[in-house]
């Protein structure tokens, strides 16, 4: 964070000493403050003044990485609070609770969410262990769940059970879930010991400020924040006033990643779980753990963090290729569009809804919308003509009918200079007008 | 040591505006806190839930809507229907059969079916039109008309056709009007400063500051409303201080996740719960982002939204 | 930073209207200027009340309340060199809207207007000189420097304390210009607040030149960081500039009608 002037000011000891060969300790703050002048020029600045400058400059919100290997997974580093001033860092990770009892049913369930959606690949990162009583059967658990190849969070505040776990899975890099304010000696002394990041609980946010507060205190500092169970209301809080005193307020005791148990918060409702998951994906959740999921929940869910994931600065793509919509076929007609995600999505939404086989051929424009990709020369005759003949689309659909954006009917023409024997057609110019389109399209 | 609490209070708020009329009225807005931000200060009206229906039916191929709905022949008794569900602060028509390029049905018509709802619900009630802008504009001027008295939601004025819209709902028979952008904060701002220029009073309209499904460019809508929320509040601006209303049934219930069959994919499931998970996680998203209305299609939905409302209250 | 604060210099004795109106507390002339400014746009009206040695107090009170019963509790900046007026005008001001202003101090014999301010939790517009015309920046700062001191040793906000870097007239100081736009760059390095009178840049030149000066000036201000000034909010051109920059800067929306709200 950007230090000003003024905060570097209160620090001299404002004797105006000329010393550093300014004329003011305001001035020289000021140049302090600019990158122009190095700190240390004043001679009379305390340690511990220093320090504080030194700790004002750290970054906010600690990055940390749980799991090993292909699994490990980076957590917070987060710098603002809304992703339209930049960037959000680290996206939210997913788990599902499994415990002694019931984990074969349910890792066969979880194993089956696993797709691909442009270019990333989901799934459910990370098990919860639930622990329920019995320490050698959660060591058990423990063993089981690292043949998975999934993260794991142990998730026990017993620290019998949890050094059992430990010692069958440390190498995997678990999140240790957790420490509060009676087994903080213990909990700090089992993640120095196994190199863990360690989850912090309690009551409620004071309580797990003052557990954070102790364990600094024993210089452990990967520390991940359980916004907790109480309600649905004090987790939102908790979010919310974690992240924000953090990254507005400066508290680098609240600078950590968070982790929200919404299945706890709503057991047996996976409507509610997935309208926490949800709300905890847009606003300040690190890690969301859910009781099951289902590809109903995953789809929407999955979605929409990629959504708030992504770059403000660069728009999301999809990869260019030709996409067979309603089973299309080499006789389908043929559809083209750019590759900005939202527009594919869009257009190839009201195509499905058409119930018309259609190859929506998706061409590399830049991740601009049409007019804007058309406009910076991305979507021209000549980009379109290339991408068919290099992709062999010539010989691999028969039906050469191309059917282009209303909003470039102005391609028209040199379109069919370059393909001659391909037929262009004007779609309209708004993509909602294409199922009527497609249906008078198809029945003519 | 206890953590000491920054409330984030402004000292500007959303305006509030009123729809419907007697005891079921509802006042959405007046918050001077971030969306759902109740613990940096009381919201005195929460987010309310509206319910939607369409004069061109339900999906009945969807087993729990077509129970919930099952018997309720006309649009008024489905309204019924809806009032009558746990959770629902107002009733929401979409006039899909008035499109021209559909079953172009007439204004006459249309307004008889939103006449017949008014008289029959207690709950206030917001229309949509059917999205064509001429038949839009001739839709709501009739409606305003017909309906005083009621003071219904008109969703939505656009850039190209608010004047007459806004005219006829927002001054001559006193409903409340919706201005609506496309993911568009600027144009957001720049209708409601047409709209109000022609006199219309800011707590008589609200914002569509336009929608995406979960998954469906979703980034965009969340950082328009966290915008237009910061202006809003930080920078006191008048002209974004208007309510938001956000249909997110339309855009939930039509994304290939909510239609695409079980047929084609297994190992989805079942077609109506992808559609209830794709509106809750949309609805949810949308809240979290700002809306102080969101529009609902199936009844599930509406009772785990209402439910994270009271719980986040 | 926030949006640029237009402070409206029009309600000012030195104009005739003003101070017969003044004299003779007729309301309509003030209130006919206050409703003229704020329509373009003002967030601020300065009340100049002169020297004001005998009546000050009451001419004060007299005109806090006039504006503020008629315009919203319009928030005011209070000018005159009598701190028995100016503490007059805060004890029946209205904080609605937004803090009173105190102007000014300086860093000689007005710096008590600093601790005015403290005492009653307004903010106080700090000219960085102490007699005369400061010859350099460094200058500036040691003045900027006492006058923040002072008002931290008196539990102000920093954010209170509106530095003034004093501008000067482009005719006969033009090779000052330069160290002015610096200096308000170095105010907001140190992250203060900062405002003057800026049309004082194109004092003396032909009437027809002077909106074409001021908006240049404020806009290179704006650029180095300049959070207000004091200025004719009827100045159309000025205004226009202001609120450009205003939305160049993502301080204010963009909106096709930007110009008109």
């Amino acid at each position: 964070m950007a230090l000003k002037g003024l905060d570097i000011f209160k620090l001299t000891p404002k004797s105006n000493c000329k010393e550093c060969g300014v004329p003011t300790c305001m001035a020289f703050s000021m140049k302090v403050a600019q990158g122009a002048i190095d700190i240390s020029k004043c001679p009379h600045l305390s340690e511990d003044a220093l320090a504080k400058l030194s700790e004002a400059t750290a970054p906010l919100m600690k990055t940390l990485s749980i799991g090993a290997g292909e699994a490990e997974h980076k957590l917070g580093g987060e710098t603002v609070l809304y992703r339209h001033e930049k960037k959000f860092v680290s996206r939210d990770l997913f788990a599902v609770t499994v415990n002694a009892q019931n984990f074969d049913e349910k890792w066969a369930e979880t194993e089956k969410i696993d797709y691909e959606r442009i270019g990333e690949r989901m799934y459910v990162e990370l098990l919860d262990l639930e622990y329920t009583g019995d320490v050698a059967a959660y060591a058990e658990l423990a063993a089981k769940a690292k043949g998975t190849g999934r993260t794991l969070i142990i998730d026990t505040t017993d620290a019998e059970a949890a050094r059992a776990a430990l010692e069958v899975v440390a190498e995997t890099k678990p999140l240790l879930n957790g420490a509060n304010a009676e087994n903080t000696e213990e909990f700090v002394a089992l993640a120095k010991e196994f190199k863990v990041v360690l989850g912090v609980q309690g009551e409620d946010l004071d309580a797990i400020y003052d557990t954070i507060k102790a364990i600094e205190g024993k210089g452990y500092k990967d520390l991940v924040i359980d916004l907790g169970s109480a309600s649905i209301k004090s987790a939102f809080e908790n979010a919310v006033r974690v992240r924000r005193g953090a990254l507005k307020g400066g508290d680098r005791s609240l600078g950590y990643p968070s982790i929200v148990n919404v299945a706890e918060l709503a057991p047996g409702d996976l409507h509610m779980q997935q309208a926490l998951a949800s709300l905890f994906t847009v606003k300040y959740g690190s890690i969301v753990v859910l009781e099951q999921m289902t590809y109903a929940m995953a789809l929407p869910l999955y979605g929409l963090r990629q959504n708030i994931y992504t770059d403000p600065q660069k728009p999301m793509t999809v990869e260019p290729g030709v996409y067979a919509i309603n089973g299309a076929d080499e006789n389908a007609v043929c559809c083209t569009t750019v590759d900005f995600a939202l527009t594919y999505f869009v257009v190839s939404g009201e195509l499905e809804r058409s119930g018309v086989p259609v190859n929506l051929i998706i061409s590399d424009a830049g991740g601009y919308s049409v007019l804007t990709a058309w406009a910076a020369g991305k979507l021209s005759a000549g980009s379109i003509s290339k991408f068919i003949a290099d992709q062999g689309i010539d010989e691999k659909i028969k039906n050469h009918t191309l059917i282009i954006p209303g909003k470039v009917a102005v391609l028209k023409g040199e379109l069919e200079q370059k393909l001659p024997d391909w037929k262009i057609v004007v779609a309209p110019n708004e993509a909602t007008d294409l199922v009527k389109f497609l249906k008078d399209y198809a029945a003519a | 040591m206890p953590l000491k609490k920054t409330p984030q209070v402004f000292s500007a708020s959303i305006d509030t505006v009123t729809i419907g009329t007697g005891e079921k009225a509802v006042t959405l807005g007046g918050a001077n806190v971030m969306p759902l931000y109740a613990f940096d200060a009381p919201i005195e009206n929460k987010p309310a839930l509206g319910l939607e229906l369409s004069d061109a039916g339900y999906n009945a191929e969807l087993p729990k809507l077509a129970d919930f709905y099952a018997g309720a022949e006309t649009l008024a008794d489905q309204a019924k229907r809806a009032a009558a569900l746990d959770g629902v602060d107002f009733v929401t028509i979409t006039l899909n059969a008035a499109d021209p390029t559909g079953e172009n049905r007439s204004i006459e018509d249309c307004v008889a079916e939103c006449k017949s709802v008014c008289e029959t619900i207690d709950l206030p009630v917001a229309i949509q039109g059917c999205g064509n802008i001429e038949k839009d504009e001739q839709l709501f001027d009739a409606l305003a008309e017909a309906l005083q008295g009621e003071n219904v939601l008109l969703l939505s004025a656009r850039e190209e056709n608010y004047k007459s819209i806004a005219a006829a709902a927002g001054l001559a028979y006193g409903q409340k009007l919706g201005a609506e952008s496309a993911v568009d904060i600027n144009l957001a701002k720049q209708l409601n400063v047409l709209i109000t220029q022609l006199g219309v009073q800011p707590t008589s309209m609200v914002m569509n500051l336009g929608s995406a499904a979960s998954g469906y460019g979703f980034e965009y809508v969340a950082s328009t409303m966290d915008r237009v929320k910061s202006a809003a509040l930080a920078q006191n601006d008048a002209m974004l201080q208007m309510p938001v209303v956000t249909p997110v049934a339309d855009d939930a219930w039509s994304v290939k996740e909510s239609i695409a069959s079980e047929e084609d994919f297994p190992e989805w499931g079942p077609v109506e719960e992808r559609g209830v998970q794709m509106e809750i996680s949309t609805a949810a998203a949308c809240l979290a982002s700002g809306s102080d209305a969101v529009i609902l299609r199936h009844p599930d939905s509406v009772a785990t939204i209402s439910a994270l409302i009271a719980g986040l209250m | 930073m926030g949006k640029f604060v237009v402070i409206g210099e029009r309600i000012h004795c030195i104009s005739p209207t003003i101070r017969k109106a003044m004299e003779e507390q007729d309301p309509e002339p003030i209130l006919k200027r206050a409703k003229e400014q704020l329509d373009a746009g003002a967030t601020y009206l300065d009340v100049n009340i002169g020297p004001a040695e005998s009546n000050g107090e009451d001419l004060m009170k007299w005109a806090v309340q006039l504006l503020q019963q008629n315009f919203d509790n319009v928030p005011l900046s209070l000018d005159t060199a009598n701190q028995k007026a100016i503490e007059a005008g805060i004890s029946v001001y209205n904080r609605a809207k937004g803090k009173p202003i105190v102007n000014s101090a300086d860093a000689g014999d007005r710096i008590t207007n600093v601790d005015l301010a403290a005492a009653n939790d307004a903010i106080v517009i700090a000219l960085c000189s102490k007699a005369g015309v400061p010859a350099d920046n460094d200058e500036r700062m040691v003045y900027c420097q006492e006058l923040l001191e002072r008002g931290m040793e008196q539990g102000m906000d920093p954010e209170d304390m509106w530095f003034d870097p004093l501008f000067l007239v482009v005719k006969g100081m033009q090779d000052k210009q330069k160290d002015i736009l610096e200096f308000i760059g170095q105010l907001r390095d140190m992250g203060f607040n900062s405002t003057g009178g800026l049309s004082n840049c194109s004092n003396g030149m032909p009437k027809e030149i002077r909106p074409i000066m001021d908006s240049a000036m404020v806009a290179m201000a704006m650029q180095m960081g300049l959070t207000s000034a004091i200025v004719n909010p009827n100045d159309q051109r000025l205004m226009e500039t202001i609120k450009s920059c205003d939305v160049i800067k993502n301080e204010t929306l963009y909106a096709d009608s930007y110009l008109q709200i």
